[in-house]
């Protein structure tokens, strides 16, 4: 269906290609996974297919891009909309229309279709995507999983064969983003369309996909069976990891699949030593030092209890984190934690008291926060304008903002343009300056969105050095392997409410609310994380 | 209830507009508000275009209160016994000609012919509101005749833009806040400068998605057609612009003017015919004029006509 020769594509004004002599083909019907590092070059790659790169985002395409076994190298997207559906991140930015029903037949119309075959069309995509309910509502009242539906099935209206997806389950809850990938394997399967999806998180699609294509971030790209796919050390989820470690030479995809495996082996289990204690803790030095005290903390938006009286206290040294659904009230709660949020009533108290009543230069000694977009923070054109700025406005020493950044990110060049940084940089980056100033409690709002696991990795290393040196820190997340990684204890929030608390084995162990992936795939009591994990070989 | 075509709308709105232009007296201003407010109120729904209401209300009561208060300043004394209260003038030399005189006494004809004139302009925007707060733009881009399809399009994403601009800038103001400085010079560009990045990162990830879907797919015209209408456009264009000096003007060319505007309008309708066989756009459910429709655009043209010739007639009559 899909068939690349030879194909190269560089920016212009940059050297290096971001695709260097890609040569693939896919199947009709083919469901691939497209990954890589951040910044690889993921996006152009699925970009380059259906034109988008280099019509839309500029550049220099060589080689030969065959769909359907014509030859299509160098067609403009709208000529290929009959042909390849694209969807794109946020589905909420690239809606056309007001409703569910008229975004469906706004390819259709483009393509000049006639007006009687659209209702049809319409309703069986929105039979297959499970939204036939949805058809008459307005697409500002859906939630973020309906809404990529939506979008999913907006793309396909023309009757195309190919579908692509950069990134389409980033801004999902884990629920939510399962669901999606399960419907695009359905439409592989039932409708036999052409799927390419990029995703960071590959252990949600790993178990769903038929290939993998790799890229590498030097330019080289490779197509791969998913189980070959993942020796590369940047990529491995930790079923794979673990897969490995135990010895293991066909890897598991899924946590179920590899305790199966283990079960009917159960020798595998001599390959690896575990140790219960390797998870992080609260330093002694620490202990009983109070850094935070949040007392009936409620915030209401209109009618709507965000967050419904919560308790919480964390001590210097430990990692607290908040987990829940999307809408749960993780980030209203750290926003009125912070002091500049809305609160409706309760306390939150720092060491120096009620962090509502310190002023914004006060909050920076006491309590500073990374909000979602950590880049929000970020205004200046290089990255050494950036320390700079921040050294002058804490008055703190030339150079200390620098110190923590280096300490964080290790080598960047500070002339480069904070945009141009990878996620995890600008994360670096923002956390730098909001510790400059010695803030002892540290509040990070879902900080590993939009991290390859590398970056997570790095991130991982940021807070156990942050615990160790004494700092408090509340972090809200999804993302259960990297809490497994770094808390201390675990807070699950519904509709506001605490619905469970306690230490991370406790929560995230194989009985608990949210098991970890290594906690199904070993079920041993205690281990929940690689961390805990050695081979003996 | 279906609400009545956009484009009806439109032609109300329009029709009003040109009432309150010609109007010469409190009535017949006041009758063109009161259309537009009523219909603005009792039609008016929740979508993101209607919200501009409260805007428009606030822009027409200051630009009322702008027309007054400046006539007050400026009052240049322009007679009329009547006067209702009197300033200390100011008297501003300028070192060339006549001293300006500020403030002073002010009469009730000044009073109200300023008024009158605020009324006016305020009329006129409400009016213009009142078809923007019912008209769904994105339907009337459904109607919009293939040759204007694009430029309809860059106007409905521009109108889209502006609500997600506002949110982006709450966002960042938010998030600023966490650097501890909300004042002070420097402020204003961080705020602005990522929230317009992030505009401009949704408008093209919107424009990304209308390309991939086949926006700005069209057949081809044949040369001699483009030539032709390129020609048709041009001389439109120059006729259009020499009618209408000759109606400005005012030498007495009424008649010529309103021949070579006629002229060059049905030049433009011309070109708009033949470029638009080039789309290959069709309609889901495309909205046909129904009868609520029509009778909009009958009492529209009901108030024009009436506006341009009978209500002068009828002012006279009032005065008399």
């Amino acid at each position: 269906m899909i068939k690349l020769t030879d194909v190269s594509f560089n920016y212009r004004g940059v050297e290096s290609p971001v695709v260097t002599r890609a040569n693939f083909e896919v199947e009709a019907g083919e469901f691939v996974l497209v990954c890589g590092p951040t910044g690889s070059g993921k996006s152009t790659l699925l970009r380059i297919i259906n034109g988008l790169s280099p019509h839309f985002t500029g550049g220099n395409l060589r080689g030969r891009i065959e769909l359907g076994s014509v030859d299509r190298t160098g067609a403009k997207p709208h000529e290929l909309a009959d042909l390849v559906g694209f969807v794109n991140q946020q589905p909420e930015g690239a809606f056309v229309a007001d409703t569910v029903e008229d975004e469906l037949a706004y390819a259709m119309e483009q393509l000049g279709r006639h007006p009687s075959e659209m209702a049809n069309e319409i309703a069986r995509l929105a039979a297959a995507l499970g939204i036939a309910d949805l058809l008459d509502s307005p697409l500002t009242s859906l939630s973020g999983g309906q809404q990529q539906r939506v979008a999913i099935a907006a793309a396909l209206s023309a009757g195309q064969r190919i579908l692509i997806l950069d990134e389409p389950t980033s801004a999902l809850d884990p629920e939510a983003a399962h669901e999606i990938i399960s419907s695009l394997a359905k439409l592989t399967k039932d409708l036999g369309i052409t799927v390419l999806l990029s995703e960071h998180r590959l252990e949600r699609a790993l178990p769903l996909v038929d290939s993998v294509i790799v890229v590498h971030g030097d330019g080289s790209v490779s197509k791969l069976a998913p189980t070959d796919a993942l020796r590369e050390n940047r990529l491995v989820p930790p079923v794979v990891e673990l897969s490995a470690r135990l010895g293991l030479s066909k890897s598991a995809l899924e946590p179920d699949e590899l305790r199966a495996k283990i079960n009917a082996q159960p020798n595998l289990l001599k390959n690896i030593s575990t140790d219960a204690s390797a998870l992080p803790t609260q330093p002694a030095e620490f202990a009983g030092l109070n850094a935070l005290e949040v007392r009936g903390l409620s915030v209401a938006y209109g009618e709507n209890l965000a967050v419904d009286s919560v308790d919480l206290s964390v001590e210097r040294g430990e990692v607290l984190t908040l987990m829940g659904e999307n809408g749960s009230g993780k980030s209203s709660l750290l926003w009125a934690i912070q002091g500049s949020g809305e609160r409706a009533s309760g306390d939150a108290l720092s060491n120096w008291g009620e962090t509502q009543k310190l002023s914004p230069e006060e909050r920076l000694c006491v309590v500073t926060m990374v909000p979602q977009r950590a880049s929000d923070l970020l205004f200046l054109s290089s990255v050494s304008a950036e320390l700079e700025d921040s050294d002058r406005f804490a008055q703190a020493k030339p150079t200390s903002t620098a110190t923590l950044f280096a300490r964080f990110a290790g080598r960047v060049d500070p002339a480069v343009h904070p945009r141009d940084l990878s996620a995890g940089q600008q994360l670096a980056l923002v956390l730098a300056i909001q510790l400059v100033k010695g803030a002892g409690v540290v509040l990070l709002d879902e900080p590993t969105r939009g991290l390859d696991y590398e970056a997570k990795r790095a991130l991982a290393r940021i807070i156990g050095e942050l615990r160790a040196g004494g700092h408090a820190i509340v972090l809200a997340s999804h993302d259960i392997e990297f809490v497994a990684q770094v808390a201390t204890k675990v807070v699950v929030l519904e509709k506001g409410r605490i619905k469970a608390q306690g230490s991370p084995v406790e929560i995230l162990g194989a009985d608990g609310l949210l098991p970890s992936q290594v906690s199904v795939a070993l079920g041993q009591p205690g281990i929940i994380s690689l961390e805990q994990i050695r081979g003996t070989q | 209830m279906q609400s009545a075509h956009p484009g009806a709308w439109w032609v109300l709105g329009l029709a009003l507009a040109v009432a309150a232009g010609q109007a010469s007296s409190f009535v017949s201003v006041a009758v063109v508000i009161a259309i537009a407010l009523a219909l603005m109120l009792s039609f008016r729904t929740s979508a993101p275009w209607a919200q501009s209401a409260r805007f428009y209300l606030g822009l027409a009561a200051f630009v009322l209160l702008t027309r007054v208060i400046f006539r007050i300043i400026f009052n240049g004394q322009l007679g009329g016994t009547d006067i209702i209260f009197s300033l200390p003038t100011l008297s501003i030399s300028l070192g060339f000609g006549p001293a300006l005189n500020l403030f002073g006494d002010i009469s009730a004809a000044t009073l109200s012919a300023a008024t009158l004139d605020g009324l006016r302009l305020s009329a006129i925007i409400l009016s213009v509101a009142m078809a923007n707060t019912l008209a769904n733009p994105r339907k009337l881009l459904k109607n919009t005749p293939g040759a204007l399809y694009e430029v309809a399009t860059a106007i409905s994403v521009a109108i889209n833009l502006a609500p997600q601009l506002i949110e982006s800038i709450q966002r960042v103001r938010r998030s600023r806040g966490l650097r501890g400085r909300n004042k002070g010079i420097g402020v204003f560009a961080s705020i602005v400068i990522p929230a317009l990045e992030d505009t401009m990162d949704r408008s093209l990830a919107l424009a990304a998605s209308m390309d991939a879907r086949g926006f700005g797919r069209r057949g081809n015209l044949s040369l001699g057609t483009l030539r032709l209408v390129r020609a048709l456009s041009f001389s439109a264009a120059v006729t259009l612009a020499i009618g209408a000096y000759l109606l400005v003007a005012a030498y007495g060319f009424g008649v010529l003017a309103t021949v070579l505007i006629a002229a060059s309008l049905v030049a433009i309708a011309i070109v708009i015919r033949i470029t638009s066989r080039q789309s290959v756009r069709t309609s889901y459910r495309k909205l046909s004029f129904r009868l609520v429709d029509w009778s909009l655009v009958a009492a529209a043209i009901a108030i024009a006509l009436w506006s341009t010739t009978f209500a002068t007639a009828f002012e006279q009559v009032l005065r008399s």
